[in-house]
């Protein structure tokens, strides 16, 4: 920090550190030699581990092709960070010659145009950028997926593709997407505007947030290889012992895992840090806007939630690598041990999810009602009630696994209490909304979007999370259809929201309102159409993950068709908005919505270190309003 | 909901009320909370009776009240959350420019208030009511322990099979004679699979080397399907089959085709 | 980021410009769609069962078709055994995998079988179920059931049940051979026959574990359409 605080002149040089390694280090060096670890660590493995297994008991074994597989996907993400200079820093600290303040002004990226994006570059704002690609990007692949599964399923016969190529399509649809929706927020606002809300000069670590990103890009090449090694059977669940069972591309599943949960918890750690250490002058507590708030519990929780994921995976890949039986019946494991460890994780992940794209749009509503935001204690409380809760309702996910029926009581007591937390969030917008007139703008709309989405998910929840009556709905499509109203519905339309909301802050241009407007609504419409027929199915009986189905499910199944391909072809509009006004857009001006947080006081495009002299503050963002 | 901000407080509570009732938007926001309300008692009440399958047994009968009355119920919250956002949203505001500031309103301490114990009450009917039901559930079943006829279901991957070790047979169709208690003893001879007789209205998982167990009474004659509710590989979507709930008689007709003899 | 309205463009332009961008965005997602379509169905090779003659079953004549098949545990047998078949892995494999039968019909099914054994999963599909009688015949001997430690696959067909089509559910196990025999390359044949109902789609897979090491030996081979598993139309006319 010091650093940036001494660079800190009006006009300074665009710093060249002539002789130093770090200037030629990019993504195109990482790949290569990324590329070559993986290839060395694989001929290796392949030529001497080989011989470690019992080939005589077991001519057929695959365990060494899976430890050959795990230890070239993780030498390509080792390899690609070295490539990219991630091991510079600790190694020159490490000899005692730490970086210059030249390298590091080099390592910010200033005046390096377009290129610093491809390069290790601490910038928060680079990093946001970076993420929002990255996010598009996974959004994309994720929903080419589903338009895939929803092809296959418009009628009955499962004629367009094969049980093997659709059980892979639904489990790396599941695992993109939840990827992409863990991150959609938090990783481009979180990281573009969050620093300069709280007014930060940059995260608190800058260069673990260039490490987050670039961890998690090299997940995608792994995460992507699944395809080529035939496919996942697993489901993004992964339940062992089917993922013990499952063919080499499992290990791609695995590797992605590990990966990504070093990326959460850098990113985590560095996220909560900067937040309480480094607001602003003034910015007490009850200050900080409430999209900082929700996205720092939203980190806070996934620090804890993660590793067990983490720890599940590295388990798994031991009991298909060396037969340790952890999740095997025959050899002592259970199942059950597995399910815990991936609800223990995948209950608060949800909520990881839902946070902040409900704080973004928390974010909106006061700035285009021009009213201050209603009870921010309630906001403060439901997040926070949430997070608590959330660590405790994993097994309502197990209710019928038949792993201890008599639990599923106290579970049930601990899931219903969520809808007291979820309901101050209602409270919250319905409250801000009082009384005004909200301004028609996208970001606005995505808020009542949300109002009714989160309605009809939080509704099927609850009985979801009744015992009777999830025996009769669990593992159906009634299941998928309230998940996705929770987490696209709800979450991804925050997300959206936020997007427009701070396009114009990232990009400099506003993005482009007409097309938006047929996006928002091609999406919605189609979203709902979607999962209507999808509740629809799941009523009527139909188990979710299949690849065929009998013909009484026809209608339901061809209505949720139809409605995917609208928001299939609204997200493509959304798509090109994006990128026609990145370039073509008009131009923004400083404060284009009128707002009162701090990202709007500074000009695009952003300084270097956000502030010419860091501000104080005196009153939190929303003193909106007249009268009182 | 109860606004306090008026510009001029009224003398009594009762003239503040009536002239909160006489606001316009609060009439509008009263329309809407009808509809919206109305809504979603009708969505509840009519759709799910029609799309769920035929209900053959107590606990099936259990889980559609639940789906329908806990619609009604959240009805009147749905449809006041909702009537709340409409009412903003038909006084909208459109242009280039932001709208005029609106009241300052920072928090309202009796409608937090109200609304944090209406969710809460909400909650608790819905735990109470789905506690209820389970013991309901589970002390039927200890009853009925003694005169049930116990079936052991097998999931392989990916084809059920059923072995009625009373009568002797093992079969790939679930028949079960009507008003008999029925144990279901579940186990996998490989992954999970997850033994689902929609009718029926029960499920739980299939687990190699441990045994799970469901207990239910069929009440209905006629045909049920068994599927897989968990994701167990290739061919999950196919580990499907059929079977029928018989009267005694048929049952018994059914066992003897079957190679198998009366228990 | 400059601040003249160069960039801004006609509105005509930007139009033709969203056009174009949906449709490349169809045109990628299409192609991703027909390109995993026709790589899945590479794999779905029509066998079509032979109509010759009328059978009569339990008092009904029917049209009877025939349709043969092989079982090797790898390409290199098949192909000591004139079948020509490069597969990309060393796995055992059926050599028809998506059957075509006439709907209403008695289907005679004989299968030459070349593959070594051992103990079945569930002993179940150790029976032989839903053929004609509940029997097959294996070179030439009629028999309702084989021992569960001796089987080296099995043919079990079985399908969605849906109120659009009739219920069709057969099992056969297929007898092991021995080491010896089979590296003299013998084989035993089983013939079985069935009745199809009206016209349906159906699958069918091998219950025997025959996958690689991993767990239940269900991996690998059992898991991938084809060699193990295939589809069954059942067609009228």
């Amino acid at each position: 920090m010091s650093t940036l605080d001494k660079a800190h002149t009006s006009s300074r040089p665009v710093p060249n550190p002539k002789r130093s390694l770090i200037t030629r280090l990019h993504m195109g060096t990482g790949v290569v030699v990324g590329i070559i670890f993986a290839a060395l660590v694989y001929w290796a493995l392949k030529n001497s581990l080989l011989t470690y297994t019992d080939k005589v008991a077991d001519p057929l074994s695959p365990h060494d092709n899976n430890i050959v597989l795990l230890g070239a996907m993780f030498a390509w993400s080792i390899g690609f960070m070295a490539g990219i200079g991630a091991f510079i820093g600790p190694w020159r600290w490490l000899i005692g010659k730490d970086l210059t303040d030249e390298e590091i002004l080099y390592l910010a990226g200033d005046g390096q145009g377009t290129k610093r994006y491809f390069k290790y570059c601490t910038d928060h704002k680079v990093v946001g950028i970076q993420y929002l690609v990255g996010v598009m990007t996974l959004l994309g692949v994720g929903g080419t997926m589903a338009m895939m599964i929803r092809t296959n399923l418009a009628r009955p016969g499962g004629h367009f593709i094969t049980a093997t190529v659709y059980n892979s399509l639904v489990g790396l649809h599941g695992i993109t997407m939840i990827i992409a929706m863990i991150i959609v927020a938090t990783g481009p606002f979180g990281n573009y505007v969050m620093p300069i809300m709280i007014g930060a000069y940059d995260m608190a670590f800058p260069r673990l947030n260039a490490l987050s990103w670039w961890v998690l890009f090299t997940a995608i090449p792994v995460l992507c290889s699944a395809w080529f090694l035939g496919g996942i059977p697993t489901g993004w669940t992964a339940y062992a012992p089917l993922s013990i069972q499952a063919g080499p591309g499992m290990n791609a599943f695995i590797a992605t895992i590990i990966i990504f949960a070093v990326s959460t918890a850098v990113a985590g750690a560095n996220i909560t840090t900067t937040v309480i250490a480094m607001r602003t002058k003034g910015m007490k507590w009850n200050r900080v806007p409430i999209f900082v708030i929700g996205s720092t519990i939203s980190v806070a929780l996934a620090i804890p939630a993660f590793p067990t994921f983490m720890v599940s995976m590295i388990m798994t890949a031991l009991d298909r690598t060396y037969n340790t039986g952890f999740f095997d019946a025959n050899m002592g494991g259970s199942g059950w041990l597995y399910s815990n460890l991936f609800w223990i994780m995948g209950h608060p992940e949800v909520y990881v999810i839902l946070i902040p794209g409900v704080a973004a749009l928390m974010e909106i509503v006061p700035v285009f009602v021009r009213k201050p935001l209603f009870s921010y204690n309630a906001a403060i409380m439901g997040f926070a009630g949430i997070a608590g809760l959330s660590i405790l309702v994993w097994a309502h996910h197990m209710y019928m696994a038949g792993w201890a029926p008599s639990l599923n009581g106290p579970f049930m007591v601990t899931t219903e209490m969520i809808s007291i937390p979820t309901g101050l969030l209602f409270l919250v917008l319905i409250g801000t909304m009082w009384r005004g007139k909200p301004w028609m703008k996208l970001p606005m709309l995505s808020v009542f979007a949300f109002i009714w989405d989160f309605m009809i998910g939080g509704i099927t929840g609850i009985y979801l999370s009744d015992v009777p009556a999830d025996s009769y709905l669990h593992g159906s499509m009634f299941v998928t259809a309230h998940f996705h109203f929770t987490l696209m519905g709800a979450a991804l339309t925050g997300a959206i929201g936020g997007l427009a909301y701070w396009y114009p802050k990232m990009t400099g241009r506003m993005l482009h309102e007409r097309a938006g407007y047929i996006s928002f609504w091609m999406v919605q419409i189609g979203f709902n159409v979607l999962f209507f027929g999808m509740f629809m199915a799941g009523a009527e009986g139909q188990p979710r993950r299949v690849v065929d189905y009998a013909a009484l499910f026809r209608n339901s199944n061809l209505i949720s068709t139809i409605g995917a391909y609208s928001v299939g072809t609204g997200m493509i509009i959304l798509l090109w908005a994006v990128i026609h006004s990145w370039t073509k857009g008009k131009i923004a001006p400083m404060n284009p919505w009128g707002a009162k947080t701090l990202e709007w006081t500074v000009p695009y495009p952003v300084p270097l270190t956000n502030f010419d002299e860091l501000p104080v503050i005196t009153s939190d963002p929303y003193g909106y309003g007249k009268g009182k | 909901m109860a606004d306090h901000s008026v510009e001029e407080l009224a003398p009594t509570p009762g003239d503040r009320a009536t002239r909160f009732l006489k606001r316009a938007d609060v009439k509008q926001t009263t329309l809407f909370f009808i509809f919206w309300t109305a809504l979603f008692v009708v969505l509840g009440i009519y759709f799910y009776p029609k799309w769920m399958p035929t209900i053959m047994s107590v606990e099936m009968k259990s889980a559609e009240k639940i789906m329908i009355w806990f619609t009604v119920i959240s009805a009147p919250i749905a449809g006041f959350v909702l009537a709340v956002a409409t009412t903003a949203f038909m006084n909208r505001h459109r242009g280039d420019t932001p709208p005029p500031d609106g009241p300052a309103i920072r928090t309202n301490g009796p409608v937090v208030a109200v609304w944090t114990v209406t969710s809460l009450v909400f909650a608790l009917v819905a735990i109470i009511w789905g506690l209820t039901e389970m013991n309901g559930q589970a002390v039927a079943a200890a009853k009925d322990a003694k005169s049930a006829i116990t079936i052991e279901v097998r999931g392989s991957q990916w084809v059920w099979t059923f072995n009625y070790p009373a009568q002797g047979i093992e079969t790939h169709e679930l028949n079960l004679p009507i008003g008999v208690p029925v144990i279901f003893d579940v186990k996998s001879a490989d992954v999970n699979h997850s033994f689902w007789p929609v009718q029926l209205g029960v499920k739980v998982d299939a687990n190699a080397q441990v045994t799970t167990v469901i207990h239910t009474t069929p009440d209905k004659l006629g045909p049920i399907d068994v599927k897989c509710a968990e994701l167990c590989g290739l061919y999950h979507a196919y580990m499907e089959t059929t079977g029928e709930i018989q009267s005694a008689s048929d049952f018994d007709a059914w066992v003897t085709a079957q190679g198998g003899h009366k228990a | 980021m400059d601040t003249s309205t160069e960039n801004e463009v006609s509105g005509g332009k930007r139009l033709i410009s969203a056009v174009a961008f949906l449709f490349l965005g169809v045109a990628v997602v299409s192609t991703v769609g027909f390109t995993l379509h026709s790589v899945s169905a590479d794999s779905q090779k029509k066998a079509y069962a032979t109509v010759n003659g009328t059978a009569t079953v339990n008092g009904a004549t029917l049209k009877h078709a025939f349709i043969n098949e092989s079982v090797f545990p790898d390409d290199a047998t098949a192909r000591a055994n004139q079948v020509n078949r490069t597969n990309s892995h060393p796995w055992p494999f059926y050599t028809e995998e998506h059957l075509v039968l006439p709907a209403h019909s008695l289907i005679t099914m004989t299968l030459k079988v070349y593959d070594s054994g051992e103990q079945l999963n569930t002993n179940y599909f150790a029976k032989v179920v839903g053929t004609v009688d509940n029997t097959m015949t294996v070179d030439g001997q009629q028999v309702s059931s084989l021992d569960p430690t001796g089987v080296q696959h099995t043919f079990t067909l079985h399908g969605l049940p849906t109120s659009t089509q009739d219920p069709l559910f057969v099992n056969v196990p297929l007898p092991k051979m021995s080491d010896a025999e089979m590296t003299a390359n013998k084989y035993r044949t089983v013939v079985f026959s069935f009745v199809t109902g009206g016209a349906g789609d159906y699958v069918w897979n091998c219950e025997y574990p025959c996958g690689d090491g991993t767990y239940a030996k269900f991996g690998a081979v059992m898991g991938q359409n084809g060699y193990m598993s295939g589809k069954v139309s059942v067609v009228n006319g």
